[in-house]
């Protein structure tokens, strides 16, 4: 009984989705702090979407909205955007390949970088002063509206581009 | 003790899929003239064919003919084998990637019998077959682990496990222990693993005569790195840090012993063929009994705790814990996947950490200006005698800098691997999909190209003076990069930089005078070719 009513409160808060859902900063680390398995309140999710335009590779112009709380990221996936290989570790500081570019007052808008999302900036491809790795950038109403550029993709060196592997 | 004397691992070496592994592997294949059970890699037959195809790149319309395998330059396999067999090139792998590099460029090919490797040495080619990679990158063949396993009733784990397998436990772990911010949680059990690390420091030195020297560091940072992971990773104490180790700790660190000691005859087990066993039965033995022993201690500690989870929701009581509770919890893995996953990353985890941390104090030893300027740096800003929290690491810019100048330095793993799953166009030279490549670390991190003045000692060659201050550190990737790449990372980040800056805080660290010039030798990682002695001596707070 009791094993049923702990997995169905478990189930409520799926930490892994949670975690994963809200791929940027804020305390929502798995297991935060006190490390319960009942606890975990999700982020409220206000009605006010905020407006992101992309711009993909083809100098396309694609204008989505995320729900503040989510990363860019967390937008590109939820919204289906085909940008080729982006945010292939799920947001998890490891690879760099969810590099967006800004114009440099949007850049200043987007908050402190830390150490770790430095160091895997500078094995971005194509890297500019004002790069900042999607993942990490967390959606609030004090970015409406910005445009961030998806950077050209890197000189392949495959040759077969078939996918077959 | 003495066990642990010099006690390193064989552990990573089949994993690694540096040229070790490979070297070993094809080198004994090529001895047996085996028919091998499975094609490994490409014939000879196959790269005399790709020659005769030329291709041309199809991007960019530079006209410049794409070289062959033909091509490219690299020693011959009979030098090759002398120099393994006769000149004791295993505990050198990492001095004749240097040689190589020097004399054949930064991209060449070795061969072993009838496996070829090609060699990339270049930062800029190692970052474009990084990124070339796909969804589920392979290292280097793993049959012989999967056999163990399979024959066991196993599964694999993420440094055993290839293709969908992989991805799918790797989606799990990486959720759970790659974001730093995941990981700063458990700073709190990190430092306390770190407090017995400072008591056990002050215990050894009273040993000695002078009562400031730890013999043999590594010793002490291979029990600390052990304690550490396995506060994370099974939730629990082992005792490494006491006087008297408990049994099934001791136990392991047999089964780990077992593993180094019968490093190169283990190597062979996945090396010799089958039907060779009857006749050469010890290293396949030796492999599953050290394999055994491994997966054994971790059963304990992954069954302990399930059925600690169980009485607590039979009492209906709610259920705390961390990482490996949420594994049992969640379900996201099956219970043998759990198994394997522990048993492979305490593998991956010991050894590693501890060389680092062994090669840190060592060069903080041996260069104390640098000693006294980051020990400024940590009073300044943590104040005298505050203990630090992943938290303050961010405002520790030399601590951190120090982590990845001894990596750069001594990178535990001097060379890592890559299966090539396309036809890759690499420095101008066609190299077929299945091609193993050996990305030579090592090389690149000592190239003065890529770092000024690379032998020197600079911690603060990685302070950057704002944000937008690149470091342009392909050259140095000692955690690798991309999906595949190490996933302790932040797990061995934090302990070591929180076992550093205390240990920084409390001790002046001096080389004791037993300890001369300590070079670094390679026994499936890159580890110290004699025990490092220091002397800790109390700093007036
Ligand atoms: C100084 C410490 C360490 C270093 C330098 C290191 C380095 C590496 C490297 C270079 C790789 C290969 C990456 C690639 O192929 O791209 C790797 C893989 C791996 N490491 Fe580490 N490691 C360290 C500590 C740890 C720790 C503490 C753990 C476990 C908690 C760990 C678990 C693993 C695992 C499981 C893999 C295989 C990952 C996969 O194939 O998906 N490592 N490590
Ligand atoms: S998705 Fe890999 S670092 Fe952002």
């Amino acid at each position: 009984m009791a094993l049923v009513t702990v997995f169905r409160r478990l189930a409520l808060v799926r930490l892994r989705e949670y975690t994963r859902r809200s791929a940027a900063v804020g305390p929502s680390a798995w297991l935060t702090g006190q490390r319960s398995f009942t606890t975990g309140t999700q982020t409220l999710r206000s009605d006010n979407k905020v407006t992101i335009h992309f711009i993909n590779r083809d100098g396309e112009k694609i204008t989505v909205k995320g729900s503040p709380g989510d990363s860019l990221l967390d937008v590109v996936i939820n919204e289906d955007l085909d940008f080729d290989g982006f945010g292939a570790c799920e947001g998890t500081l490891a690879c760099s390949t969810c590099h967006l570019i800004f114009d440099e007052d949007v850049y200043k808008k987007l908050g402190p970088v830390t150490d770790e999302e430095m160091d895997m900036l500078d094995l971005a491809y194509g890297l500019t002063d004002t790069s900042r790795l999607g993942c990490q950038i967390c959606l609030t109403k004090s970015i409406e509206g910005i445009v961030a550029r998806v950077p050209e993709s890197v000189a392949d060196i495959r040759q077969s581009k078939d996918g077959s592997s | 003790m003495a066990l642990l004397n010099n006690f390193t691992t064989a552990c990573l070496r089949n994993f690694q899929g540096d040229r070790l592994h490979n070297q070993l592997f094809f080198v004994v294949r090529a001895l047996h003239k085996s028919a091998a059970s499975e094609s490994y890699g490409m014939s000879t037959a196959r790269e005399e064919a790709m020659a005769e195809r030329l291709i041309t790149p199809s991007d960019a319309g530079v006209k410049t003919a794409v070289k062959t395998l033909k091509d490219m330059p690299g020693p011959s396999t009979l030098s090759n084998l002398v120099e393994f067999f006769w000149r004791d090139g295993f505990s050198r792998i990492h001095e004749i990637q240097m040689e190589h590099c020097k004399k054949f460029g930064k991209i060449f090919k070795s061969r072993f019998g009838p496996q070829l490797v090609v060699s990339v040495a270049d930062r800029d080619l190692v970052a474009e077959v990084l990124r070339a990679e796909r969804e589920a990158p392979q290292r280097a063949n793993m049959e012989s682990w999967k056999e163990y396993r399979d024959m066991r009733g196993r599964a694999t784990g993420l440094i055993s496990a290839e293709g969908e397998d992989w991805l799918k436990m790797r989606s799990v772990l990486r959720q759970l222990i790659m974001r730093p911010r995941d990981v700063a949680v458990f700073s709190d059990d990190v430092n306390q693993v770190v407090d017995d690390l400072i008591k056990r420091v002050c215990i050894l030195r009273t040993q000695e005569i002078d009562g400031a020297t730890v013999l043999n560091v590594n010793d002490l940072f291979f029990k600390y790195a052990m304690e550490g992971v396995a506060a994370i990773l099974y939730e629990c104490r082992l005792g490494c840090l006491e006087d008297k180790i408990p049994e099934d700790t001791q136990d392991y660190i047999g089964a780990l012993h077992l593993m180094f000691s019968s490093f190169k005859t283990t190597m062979y087990a996945g090396a010799i063929p089958k039907w060779l066993r009857p006749i050469i039965p010890k290293p396949w033995e030796e492999f599953c009994h050290s394999w055994d022993g491994l997966f054994r201690f971790s059963l304990i500690h992954v069954d302990k705790r399930l059925s600690a989870i169980k009485d607590q929701l039979e009492r209906g009581e709610e259920v705390k814990g961390g990482l490996l509770t949420h594994m049992l919890v969640t379900k996201e893995m099956t219970l043998e996947e759990i198994y394997a996953n522990v048993t492979e990353m305490l593998l991956a985890g010991v050894d590693t950490t501890s060389f680092t941390l062994s090669w840190a104090t060592y060069l903080l030893a041996r260069n104390p200006e640098v000693q006294e300027q980051i020990f400024t740096e940590v009073t300044k800003t943590l104040g005298p005698g505050v203990v630090a929290t992943a938290d303050d690491v961010s405002r520790l810019p030399l601590i951190r800098g120090l982590v990845k100048e001894t990596l750069r330095l001594f990178p535990v793993l001097p060379g890592n691997g890559r299966i090539t799953q396309d036809d890759l166009v690499v420095g101008g030279y066609f190299i077929p999909k299945g091609t193993q490549l050996a990305l030579c670390h090592f090389y690149t991190s000592m190239d003065d190209e890529n770092f000024p003045d690379a032998t020197d000692f600079r911690p603060d060659r990685w302070i950057r003076k704002d944000s937008t201050d690149r470091v342009d550190n392909f050259g140095s990737i000692p955690f690798g990069y991309g999906i595949r790449s190490c996933i302790g990372r932040r797990i061995a980040e934090l302990e070591m930089h929180l076992a550093l800056t205390r240990l920084i805080q409390k001790f002046h660290i001096g080389v004791s005078p037993l300890t001369a010039d300590v070079r670094a030798k390679t026994h499936g990682l890159l580890c110290p070719s004699a025990p490092i002695n220091l002397q800790f001596t109390d700093r007036k707070n």
